[in-house]
């Protein structure tokens, strides 16, 4: 849970909280609202229903460009290069945050700039140019992303995409929301205006605005959004990922120093139900994100030292390494039960994957102690205040919960559950919606065959450290290093880096 | 606008000058300031932020301290140790507290500061300044605890090795200083860190070297009154004594000539490019100093023409910034560039020089020099909205200077600065005799 760099969008405390439980959040049919009178800043979330869910065949990334060329480009009005000079005094900028299913306009500027922001931040919406050289800029960023960055800077980004691609193959959620390096190259100028004609639509949007606006502010802001070309988009059935039968991996290979991992299984459960919050809890046992509360980091980081940090997930998580609490604006309506262990030395691999399933088997078949209940619903009913500090941040949880059909706000509902739920309502949820046997995994390693070959027989995987660990801890390594987790050798495949996102 | 990702600390001074504005009493809140007979500096900052606090123990030691030959990294190692716990509150148990209050807590080092911070509901405020003090002055760990942790430090490193950023960071500084300790990174050279499990007696007396009342400063913001907390500090934290040592960190002699270094990047990367000045330690009454920020800005930020040409029209880069940031010794003024073809990297680098000269013998534009400075005071008044980033914001300059006061003389000497300064800091800083240039490529082309 330490981190070395100091991060800007530290997240905290925040004025408003105390407003997290007040029924502050006005909502109409398209329009969410979070009025805050003394903050002097106003915020924006336009969100456009739409997401890499929606990218045709073959155009794998077109939402995520389709976004960038509103966002990250020029307008009928001004070239790019004159919105960044506007912006600039301003100190405020406008960008798009694509996920699965949601595409999100934000921005957020002082109120003394407003007449000048609210034009360009509109103009980037309802008047985008479309230029080639825009498409061509953002597209070789997108493809440098990919071929560079995804495959080589971070083991654990590439084990985590791998990991979704696995479980969601053959569903609109089968790509990572950049597409693929032969998807994205194929996007041309028709495909983005195609996909801006059905998606950024009057009919399919969902207005957010919070902070100190005026109500001459949200009259413009509908009249002018309500000037986008009608039309409903069509409906996607939530996906139905194939159901996993057993343990199946996905060890890719490259010149890694040290092996990454995550694994995961779909579950059927969504946020804003009472088992939802009851498994929050188990999960926060286990590996509450980024927080040395969590039982996997205390198991393979605090005692061990393998690594830094492990933990787990009910919910998509993007960006797990860069951001300590949970992104807004990514909902999805089906998620999986995830665990991520970061980097180990390559010959701890094996070892603690087994560890991590060892630790989840347990979860599963015994379910949380009276203390372990106690001590973590007590740490959740505070610490969700630090889920949205900041208008922008709780404007975000606004537009979930309208994702998620949520009544009344899903943080307000997370602390006033941590009041009321029993240990046996947690151990129920976990009977109820995680099981032990079924899990893909994604492992990124240098020497992949060896390690399959080593999962596939089943070997026992020892470890040893270099420095002295108590009789106990060793003790349990002896346990670790012969845990079964048999792979057929048909349900594991190795994948050079380079076959990746192809 | 893109940014090129973290591992170069690009644009900190300027993320900082957001916390600025133009005149001179800009910070918005009352802030109560104390010093404890020991030497603790206790800095106390109400705001409307119901029930919440925010508290920062600063410590005045970075990677910047580690002045012994394989060494480095230790004040971040130590960072980590610190979380290991007291007698009375061993590690496992100052962590269910933590928990059991619901705190987020972590912490940071980097090249002149450690710093450890809560976030928590202020009805908990006596608890944690309970704990923090404890752990202060009686951290006691063993040697399996120091050996487990050290494996950590080594899982921190992993993760971040394969950034080509964090290898060209080590990289450039290990060809730019030759005595001072900016030479390494905070994370340490991977030999120093191979051998932390050797390092136990060491560590100790890190701690009893800059774990000093003298060496710390508190920061506590929210929804907090000033005399009922000041009470709880001296209660807990009067009796720690005092012994700060302050480290012999040898000062880098003035560069004379121009260096340079490759990085072969085992993966495969864009070519990036990394043009590193000698500069100026931290003086906000420097007109030399805030200067060169207003040129890092106005040469290489987003509204430059150079970002313009090469970005937006040409395309030939897609990442360029500059990086002017706030330390305590002279650090590298950064200029950098990730550029799309390899056989551009020395056209890129000739017009990074262009542009340079051109400041050298032009003053910039005054309608453009008036933005940078309205941007400063905007992205302050917008970013000091919650007690843990008004907080981080006061960190640094907490730790450089030892106070917050440097924050409105920065920001007075910013707006008074005129097209010559900045004509003059491009003349001062950014010439060939203090350049140390390297270049990453990677191998897996």
């Amino acid at each position: 849970m330490r981190t070395m760099y100091r991060i800007s969008a530290v997240v905290a405390a925040a004025f408003c909280l105390m407003t997290l439980g007040e029924a502050s959040v006005k909502t109409d049919n398209n329009i969410v609202l979070l009025p805050v009178k003394n903050d002097p800043t106003i915020s924006f979330r336009i969100w456009f229903k739409a997401g890499s869910q929606n990218d045709p065949a073959g155009k794998e990334g077109l939402a995520a460009i389709t976004a960038s060329m509103l966002t990250d480009a020029s307008t009928l009005k001004h070239s790019y290069e004159q919105i960044l000079d506007l912006l600039y005094p301003l100190a405020a900028s406008y960008d798009a945050s694509v996920s699965t299913e949601m595409t999100v306009v934000f921005g957020r500027v002082h109120k003394d700039n407003l007449g000048d922001y609210y034009p360009l931040f509109l103009d980037a919406i309802s008047s985008p140019a479309f230029t080639q050289e825009d498409l061509d800029r953002i597209k070789s960023q997108t493809l440098s992303y990919l071929e560079n960055t995804l495959r080589y800077s971070s083991d654990e980004e590439l084990g985590k995409a791998v990991l979704y691609n696995d479980i969601f193959a053959g569903t609109p959620y089968g790509h990572i929301t950049e597409g693929l390096v032969s998807s994205v190259k194929s996007i041309t100028l028709d495909d983005v205006r195609a996909f801006y004609r059905t998606y950024y639509t009057r009919d399919n949007l969902v207005i957010g605005l919070g902070g100190g606006y005026t109500a001459s502010l949200l009259t413009r802001l509908k009249g002018d959004l309500a000037a986008l070309p009608a039309g409903k988009a069509r409906a996607i059935p939530p996906p139905k990922p194939a159901p996993l039968k057993g343990f199946r991996a996905t060890i890719v290979q490259k010149d890694a120093p040290a092996t990454a991992i995550s694994m995961g299984v779909p579950i059927d459960i969504l946020r804003g139900t009472k088992d939802w919050y009851a498994l929050a809890i188990a999960n926060s046992w286990l590996g509450e994100h980024r927080n040395s509360s969590s039982h996997l980091y205390q198991v393979i980081r605090e005692e061990r030292g393998l690594n830094y940090g492990d933990y787990s997930y009910i919910e998509n998580f993007p960006g797990g390494g860069r951001r300590s609490v949970p992104p807004q604006n990514v909902c999805r309506r089906q998620q999986i039960f995830e665990i991520w262990i970061r980097p180990v030395p390559a010959e701890a691999g094996h070892f603690s994957m087994r560890a991590a399933l060892r630790e989840y088997k347990h979860l599963v078949e015994k379910g949380l102690t009276k203390e372990e209940f106690s001590l973590t619903k007590s740490f959740l009913r505070k610490y969700v205040l630090n889920y949205a500090p900041t208008t922008m941040a709780r404007l975000g949880y606004a537009l979930d919960d309208r994702f998620y059909g949520i009544a009344g706000s899903h943080l307000a509902k997370f602390r006033s559950m941590m009041g009321t739920l029993t240990l046996a309502d947690v151990n129920g949820a976990i009977r109820r919606h995680l099981h032990y046997g079924d899990m893909s995994i994604a492992i990124v390693a240098k020497d992949a065959k060896a390690l399959r070959d080593e999962i596939v027989e089943d070997l026992p995987s020892p470890i040893t450290y270099r420095t002295k660990k108590p009789e106990a801890v060793l003790a349990e390594d002896r346990e670790i290093a012969v845990f079964p987790v048999r792979i057929e050798p048909e349900n594991i495949s190795v994948v050079p880096v380079t076959e990746e996102f192809k | 606008m893109k940014q090129l990702s973290a591992g170069v600390c690009l644009l900190v001074a300027l993320a900082l000058a957001a916390a600025t504005a133009m005149s001179d009493a800009i910070f918005p809140y009352k802030v109560t300031t104390a010093v404890l007979p020991n030497g603790l500096k206790v800095i106390m900052i109400p705001m409307d932020s119901p029930g919440l606090v925010a508290y920062y123990s600063v410590v005045r030691t970075g990677s910047r301290d580690e002045v012994e030959p394989g060494r480095s990294g230790y004040a971040h190692f130590f960072e980590h140790m610190m979380f290991r716990g007291t007698k009375k509150y061993p590690g496992p148990v100052y962590d269910s507290i933590v928990t059991s209050i619901g705190a987020s807590a972590n912490a940071y080092t980097s090249d002149d500061i450690t710093a450890f911070h809560l976030n928590f509901a202020a009805e908990d405020l006596p608890k944690v300044i309970e704990i923090e003090s404890d752990r202060f002055q009686n951290l006691s760990y063993d040697l399996p605890a120091f050996q487990t942790e050290s494996g950590a430090i080594y899982g921190e490193y992993r993760k971040g090795v394969t950034n080509p950023f964090e290898m060209l960071d080590e990289r450039i500084r290990d060809i730019a200083f030759d005595v001072h300790t900016y030479k390494h990174t905070t994370i340490g050279f991977e030999r120093d860190i191979k051998a932390m499990p050797e390092g136990f007696d060491y560590s100790m007396g890190f701690f009893k070297k800059f774990y000093r009342p003298e060496n710390v400063v508190l920061l506590i913001v929210g929804d907090i009154k000033p005399d009922a907390v000041l009470k709880l500090v001296k209660k807990y934290y009067g009796p720690w004594e005092k012994g700060y040592q302050p480290p012999d960190v040898k000062q880098e002699p003035p560069q004379t000539a121009a260096r340079s270094g490759e990085v072969s990047y085992p993966g495969k990367t864009l070519p990036i490019l990394d043009m590193g000045y000698k500069g100026n330690a931290f003086d906000p009454a420097d007109r030399d100093f805030v200067a060169a920020g207003v040129f890092g800005e106005l040469a290489f930020g987003s509204t430059s023409e150079l970002y313009k040409k090469l970005y937006i029209k040409e395309q030939r880069v897609d990442a360029l910034q500059a990086s002017i940031p706030f330390q305590r010794d002279m650090p590298l003024f950064e200029i950098v560039a990730r550029i799309k073809k390899a056989d551009d990297v020395a056209p890129v680098r000739e017009e990074i020089e262009k542009t340079i000269a051109q400041f050298q013998s032009t003053p910039v534009d005054a309608g453009r020099l008036a933005g940078v400075k309205k941007r400063s005071r905007y992205e302050f008044l917008m970013a000091l909205d919650t007690p843990d980033r008004v907080a981080g914001h006061l960190a640094q300059i907490v730790a450089i200077t030892g106070g917050i006061e440097a924050i409105d003389a920065y920001y007075t000497t910013l707006a008074n600065i005129t097209p010559d300064d900045v004509m003059h800091a491009a003349n001062r800083f950014f010439v060939p005799a203090r350049c140390t240039t390297v270049i990453l490529k990677g191998v897996a082309q």
